[in-house]
């Protein structure tokens, strides 16, 4: 067993050693640029693209001519909310989110906001969950958007997508989500949960860092995107700039994986992390899991009464890594955001850890990280009462 | 010397424990900053850490640096820039406006010299050292960076002023050595840190060691800047006299980390139960020993409440080139002891008279024994310092007058 084992794929997953074999050739011998048209590196440049964006598609339900590639999720959300926000000047100017959206939803809101739109930030119950009622009860008729995320990153809460996205479809709403952290794990399916825009991303499907997807409904209401990005008339036009070749292929390849393992996966890691998640309730007293009733099958958050989770992950470093949230705000000391909206008080927030498990984890490490966790947290505790 | 006590103290503790480390070493700043370069912390690799190198700000960022040093097992210099802001990113806001370079090597306790030694043995040097710390400026990843070096005085031309560290370091650098030493002479000379970035091997290293081409490809002639630390001895106190009063001076000399020793008549006064964490002496001022005691290093209290106790023992004083003497009591009391001792035909030099505080201590308006014991400590450390005893507040420019220009042997330092 390797130490420190890798229990934060939440945050960012290792590529898959398969990915990154069908990446390697594109950077040495198949070199071409996809947008050069007259010889045959361009040719195959183009072409990897091209049934890569239809694994890629195939895995969200989707027609591929409706993918275009960007260089992450937060790339795909600020082109969505932007994009849909411009072309719907006219219609209205009210988005409804959520309080427990990733930053890259809430910074572009919030952007948005400073440009003239009204945004509702809905509460969540204590499960972490936005129920469809709130949804309908903040409509109003300038709203020409839902902005709601697949599943939470901190806590691997999944939201009444399908419910929400058929309530947004009888208003004419256009519903934007977030699913970067479901895609890959769970099944999500475009047309199934009545979504119109999608963003998700390579690096937390075991494919690379730096490429991402959107897709985009043809003929959904409101939507004529207008690009972040000008020059070139790469992607339709929606995304200018020479395409990362190797990247997307490694997307591609890693979608492909993905539609074909990740119920395996999800089959093997659930009972891993329930038998976790047990251990830490039945041994450790107040132990408390922040979002239970409907989560992604190998994300465990929870709380350890009196311990500071910095100091916990820092002193377990050398065996784990583990994290306090999102990766993005874990440099500075500020409480998560999203348990602070399930009711937590900054305090009660400052005691809990994310722990997520994936692929390449093995069962006799999660046992090992499950021991040395209960360890470590009965020392603390016992240190933080003196 | 109390903070590398510390860290010594803790890297043991550490080593029984299993446990590995990491030194972080403040080794230059520019522009204000509240730790001076020499400042030193222990990280430990659960996260646990000994000392500080800020007031706090720099700690969490350095405790997640020194964390992976400790995996990577090669030394990093991290520059905390806070002239723009740009560091508020990584939730550092210091309020201070300077630039700090904080060394963060990782320590093997395997090997037979690492920097605990050389701070070890620092500390065990009854007289000034210097403590040579390597970094680049250009390469914050360059592995010759670390505390590298220790000379005492007097062993600085001396080609075996470098058999206190290992031999490959020695070799490694070998190319600068011949400057390296007359810089430490230098530092010796003036009695203060020096910064000085070395480029190129020695002309006589060059042609004893290595040909023109070696030098051209050589890595080891790259530039390297040497932190050449002024290191003084503890300041250790001695005092006359064992009654109530003493017992806070005792306490606060051991948060200072000074060594203690006190001598007084009465058993029944001076002893350990009384005293912890200082050395003992019972015996009259005539008889004490003090060779071992008193030097350039030590501050005096004559704190006895007994006349010719004190007296006897100023008598005893003016036999060492002590540094500062303090007498407890009216200023009466102090020039009818001066006159008497000058009639009875001791003498002290000007050097001695300008060491010499009667009545003790500052005027901070001290009643209690603990307020003296506070105003005494004080006045001890401004001796020894170039501080004025005045408020800062009163005091026109910087607080910390630090010279941390860093020089070029190019610029013909060494001559």
């Amino acid at each position: 067993m390797n130490l420190p084992i890798y229990l934060d794929y939440n945050a960012t997953t290792p590529c898959d050693p398969r990915v990154v074999a069908d990446m390697l050739p594109y950077f040495t011998e198949h070199c071409g640029n996809a947008a050069s048209k007259d010889h045959s590196f361009g040719w195959m440049a183009g072409d990897a693209v091209e049934s890569a964006r239809e694994e890629v598609a195939q895995l969200v339900g989707a027609s591929s001519r409706n993918i275009i590639f960007t260089s992450g999720a937060t790339e795909a959300v600020n082109t969505a909310l932007k994009g849909i926000a411009t072309a719907n000047v006219r219609k209205g100017n009210h988005i409804i989110t959520a309080k427990t959206e990733h930053r890259s939803v809430l910074d572009s809101c919030a952007y948005l906001e400073e440009n003239g739109c009204r945004v509702t930030y809905l509460d969540v119950g204590n499960d972490g969950i936005v129920s469809v009622e709130s949804v309908e009860n903040a409509l109003t008729p300038d709203t020409f958007c839902i902005a709601l995320m697949y599943a939470n990153n901190e806590t691997g809460v999944i939201n009444p997508i399908q419910e929400i996205g058929a309530f947004a479809k009888e208003h004419g709403i256009c519903f934007f989500c977030d699913a970067t952290q479901a895609a890959g794990k769970i099944a999500v399916d475009v047309n199934r949960d009545n979504m119109d825009v999608v963003a998700f991303s390579a690096h937390k499907m075991y494919g690379p860092k730096g490429i991402g997807a959107l897709y985009i409904r043809e003929g959904a209401p409101g939507i004529n995107i207008s690009p972040l990005i000008h020059g070139g008339g790469h992607e339709r036009g929606l995304r200018s700039g020479t395409l990362n070749v190797p990247g997307i292929v490694g997307f591609g390849k890693a979608a492909s994986l993905c539609r074909q393992e990740m119920l395996r996966d999800s089959t093997r890691l659930q009972p891993l992390r329930d038998l976790m998640e047990e251990k830490f309730l039945n041994e450790i007293p107040g132990a408390l899991v922040n979002g239970r009733k409907d989560r992604l099958p190998h994300v465990l958050n929870i709380s350890f009464p009196d311990t500071d989770n910095e100091q916990l992950l820092l002193s377990l470093s050398k065996y784990l890594a583990m994290s306090r949230g999102s990766a993005c705000s874990s440099n500075t000391q500020k409480p998560s955001h999203v348990l602070k909206a399930m009711g937590l008080t900054d305090e009660q927030a400052g005691h809990a850890i994310r722990i997520s498990l994936g692929r390449f984890n093995t069962a006799e490490e999660v046992l090992f990280a499950t021991d040395v966790i209960k360890k470590a947290v009965q020392k603390k505790r016992t240190a933080f009462a003196e | 010397m109390k903070e590398i006590k510390q860290i010594i103290e803790a890297f043991e503790q550490a080593r029984m424990g299993g446990w590995k480390t990491a030194l972080a070493t403040v080794v230059h700043v520019e522009g204000s900053s509240y730790r001076a370069p020499g400042a030193r912390m222990l990280i430990r690799e659960d996260g646990l850490l000994t000392s500080a190198i800020s007031g706090g700000c720099l700690e969490g960022d350095a405790l997640r640096k020194a964390l992976m040093v400790i995996m990577q097992g090669r030394p990093l210099l991290v520059t905390y820039n806070t002239t723009d802001g740009a560091d508020e990113a990584i939730g550092i806001h210091l309020g201070c406006n300077g630039v700090i370079r904080v060394l963060i090597e990782p320590i093997d306790p395997e090997t037979s010299i690492h920097p605990i030694i050389l701070l070890k043995k620092a500390v065990e040097q009854k007289e000034e050292v210097v403590l040579v710390t390597l970094f680049s400026l250009e390469n914050y990843r360059d592995t010759r960076q670390g505390t590298r070096l220790l000379v005492k005085k007097g062993d600085v031309l001396n080609e075996t002023a470098f058999h206190l560290t290992c031999k490959s370091d020695h070799q490694r650098l070998s190319c600068f050595e011949s400057r390296m030493l007359k810089d430490i002479k230098k530092v010796f000379e003036v009695a203060q840190s020096l910064f000085i970035t070395y480029q190129g091997a020695d002309q006589q290293g060059t042609a004893k060691e290595m040909s023109a081409t070696d030098y051209q490809s050589d890595p080891m002639s790259d530039p390297i800047t040497a932190f050449l630390e002024y290191v003084k001895p503890a300041i250790s106190l001695v005092i006359a006299g064992a009654g109530n009063d003493v017992i806070p001076v005792v306490q606060m000399a051991g948060w200072m980390g000074w060594e203690t020793t006190l001598i007084d008549g009465r058993p029944n006064y001076a002893h350990a139960g009384r005293f912890s964490g200082c050395q003992i002496i019972v015996a009259a001022p005539e008889s004490a020993y003090l060779d071992e005691v008193v030097g350039s290093r030590s501050a005096c209290l004559l704190m006895s409440h007994n006349y010719d106790y004190d007296k006897a023992m100023l008598r005893r004083l003016s036999e060492y080139p002590v540094t500062y003497i303090g007498m407890l009591g009216p200023r009466k009391k102090f020039e009818r002891i001066m006159r008497e001792l000058k009639a009875e035909g001791v003498s002290f030099s000007d050097e001695q008279l300008s060491g010499l505080y009667g009545p003790v201590g500052l005027d901070i308006g001290a009643e209690t024994a603990e307020e003296i014991a506070c105003s005494v400590i004080a006045e001890i450390n401004m001796a020894f310092s170039t501080g004025t005893g005045k408020p800062l507040s009163t005091l026109p420019g910087r607080i910390h007058h630090r010279d941390t220009d860093i020089l070029n042997t190019v610029q013909g330092i060494s001559k």
